[in-house]
């Protein structure tokens, strides 16, 4: 180097040519180990890095659609420090299952908002089709070393919806042992939601009411949640990695879905109750709003391994989680990355789930019996398997970006359990069983 | 307070396999590639927590649960 430096001095005392000089800075700089091409610099080191994603989500039937921009930003700083910003912009339209079983004869239902009223046709699914919401998520979270072997990362996130507001605080340490092939971890989340539902929250289990009569609403509910994780990941060899999580979640305050009602049913027939609407409208038949408990106390063990085998990346996790409603639920979620060429790869998917059904599910409300506590028929809360199966590719493009297109399906069916079905239910689909067509076009860069 | 006993036994076992476990810090060139991370892409996990969060009734356990209503 220093017989480099000599050289060059030499050739700028011979000339007074400026180029000469040019050079002369230019390989000054080069030795001194700066550059004056800057933004060259920054392009060969990005200090952000952007992925964002277009989201299509569609029901079968007319159900929920929602048409998504997700953006997470990673501001890359030296020393492992990390700020990472997400948007998210959600647009849900379409018809959700109102709770209520299907007759043989028209049914009406006064909207959420009490002013109008709907119908629904002979035979079919109770759809309330009021349904649109426009979602904005905001999260920013930093991460820094903490000594040598730790990482600390904290966060804040939020999200509006037209009827709901979540706010949330969270944080999270790792700490390496065993030449950083060991990390354990513990993180705590906490958040306040408030609930605002159109038409204020109904008084539960009390009926749905005519078109303009709101006697039992009541205004704004709140939520709030604790969540908290403990794991260990574990480089195992060259090729695999395996974690384990154990989380624990505590939700306290309104766990109501304050649209979902139930039909009242004759204890024989199984037909719902019927009800006469008033002058301006409203129900046909008698529905009560439901009702949950305002505790639910949730623990989870998550397991995944990711295993090299010759390049292709297999991707599988299982998850187990089990609360005091009684519901259990596991999942089982595997992809196999498969490179196709030196810069581009397909990657399909497959994930198993399935749920036993919360112990105060209910198809329906059987008038011979006392009215229970607590009775939900949110089909979420029922017994279901789901299975979604799809296929993503993802190539590198010419300004080494990355781009990736994935197309999944996603399906949920679902059983009653028998001693619910009454009279003439039996001969009726009673579960709303949901298929949905998910694509997602991601794009990655640097800036 | 056997239970317990056993628990840290098994624990202390767990910890004692796991440092016989790894590589060396020359030997990570395939854990080190993106794909090989436990998230791989955050945006399309991110994507699918919040699908399943709206659409079943059980949620999180590789992270945090996440927010919003999930009404519909």
């Amino acid at each position: 180097m220093r017989a480099a430096a000599a050289a060059v001095t030499d050739v700028a005392v011979r000339s007074k040519d400026p180029s000469l000089t040019a050079a002369l800075a230019s390989a000054t700089c080069v030795l001194l180990g700066t550059t004056t091409s800057a933004p060259v610099d920054a392009r060969e080191e990005p200090t952000w890095d952007v992925s964002t994603s277009l989201l299509y989500y569609g029901e079968d039937g007319d159900r929920v659609r929602d048409l998504s921009f997700k953006s997470l930003s990673r501001r890359l700083y030296s020393d492992d420090r990390v700020l990472t910003l997400g948007l998210t912009i959600d647009s849900l339209t379409g018809a959700t299952p109102n709770g209520a079983i299907r007759q043989d004869g028209v049914q009406t239902f006064t909207r959420p908002s009490g002013a109008d009223a709907y119908t629904v046709t002979t035979g079919a699914l109770p759809l309330d089709d009021t349904f649109k919401d426009t979602r904005l998520s905001l999260s920013a979270n930093w991460q820094q070393p903490a000594g040598e072997k730790g990482l600390v990362n904290v966060g804040a996130s939020a999200s509006k919806e037209y009827d709901y507001l979540h706010t949330g605080l969270n944080a999270k340490y790792a700490h390496d042992f065993n030449q950083r092939n060991t990390t354990v971890s513990a993180g705590i989340a906490y958040a306040y939601d408030t609930i605002d539902p159109v038409g204020g929250a109904p008084l539960p289990l009390t009926p749905m009411l005519d078109v303009g009569d709101v006697s039992n609403r009541l205004g704004d509910k709140h939520k709030d949640i604790l969540d908290v994780i403990v794991g260990v990941s574990q480089v195992v060899n060259r090729n695999l990695v395996v974690q384990a999580n154990y989380s624990f979640s505590r939700q306290d305050g309104y766990l109501n879905n304050p649209y979902k009602v139930l039909s009242r049913v004759d204890g024989v027939t199984g037909e719902t109750l019927p009800r006469a609407p008033g002058p301006n409208g409203g129900p046909s038949g008698q529905f009560l709003f439901e009702n949950r408990p305002d505790q639910r106390t949730l623990h989870g063990i998550y397991t995944q391994a990711k295993l090299n085998l010759g390049g292709r990346v297999l991707d599988a996790s299982y998850r187990y989680m089990t609360d005091d409603w009684e519901i259990d639920s596991h999942t089982l979620d595997m992809r196999l990355r498969w490179p196709v060429g030196p810069s581009s790869y397909l990657e399909p998917h497959v994930r198993f789930y399935t749920q036993t059904e919360a112990e105060f599910y209910r198809v329906s409300l059987d008038d011979s019996q006392s009215l229970p506590s607590f009775a939900s028929s949110d089909y979420r809360l029922g017994n279901f398997d789901a299975v979604t199966a799809g296929l993503k590719f993802g190539w590198k493009t010419r300004n080494d970006n990355a781009m990736a297109v994935r197309v999944e399906w996603y399906t949920q069916s679902g059983t009653i359990p028998a001693a619910q079905i009454i009279g003439n239910q039996a001969a009726r689909d009673n579960y709303p069983d949901l298929d949905a067509l998910i694509v997602q076009v991601s794009y990655r860069f640097g800036l | 307070m056997k239970r317990r006993s056993m628990l840290l036994a098994v624990i202390l076992a767990l910890c004692a396999g796991c440092s016989s476990m790894g590589v060396d810090p020359w030997d990570r060139d395939v854990l080190a590639r993106e794909e090989m991370a436990l998230i791989a892409d955050p945006l399309e996990a991110a994507t699918d927590d919040h699908i399943y969060f709206s659409k079943e009734a059980t949620s999180g356990g590789r992270g945090f649960a996440g927010g919003g209503c999930g009404c519909n």
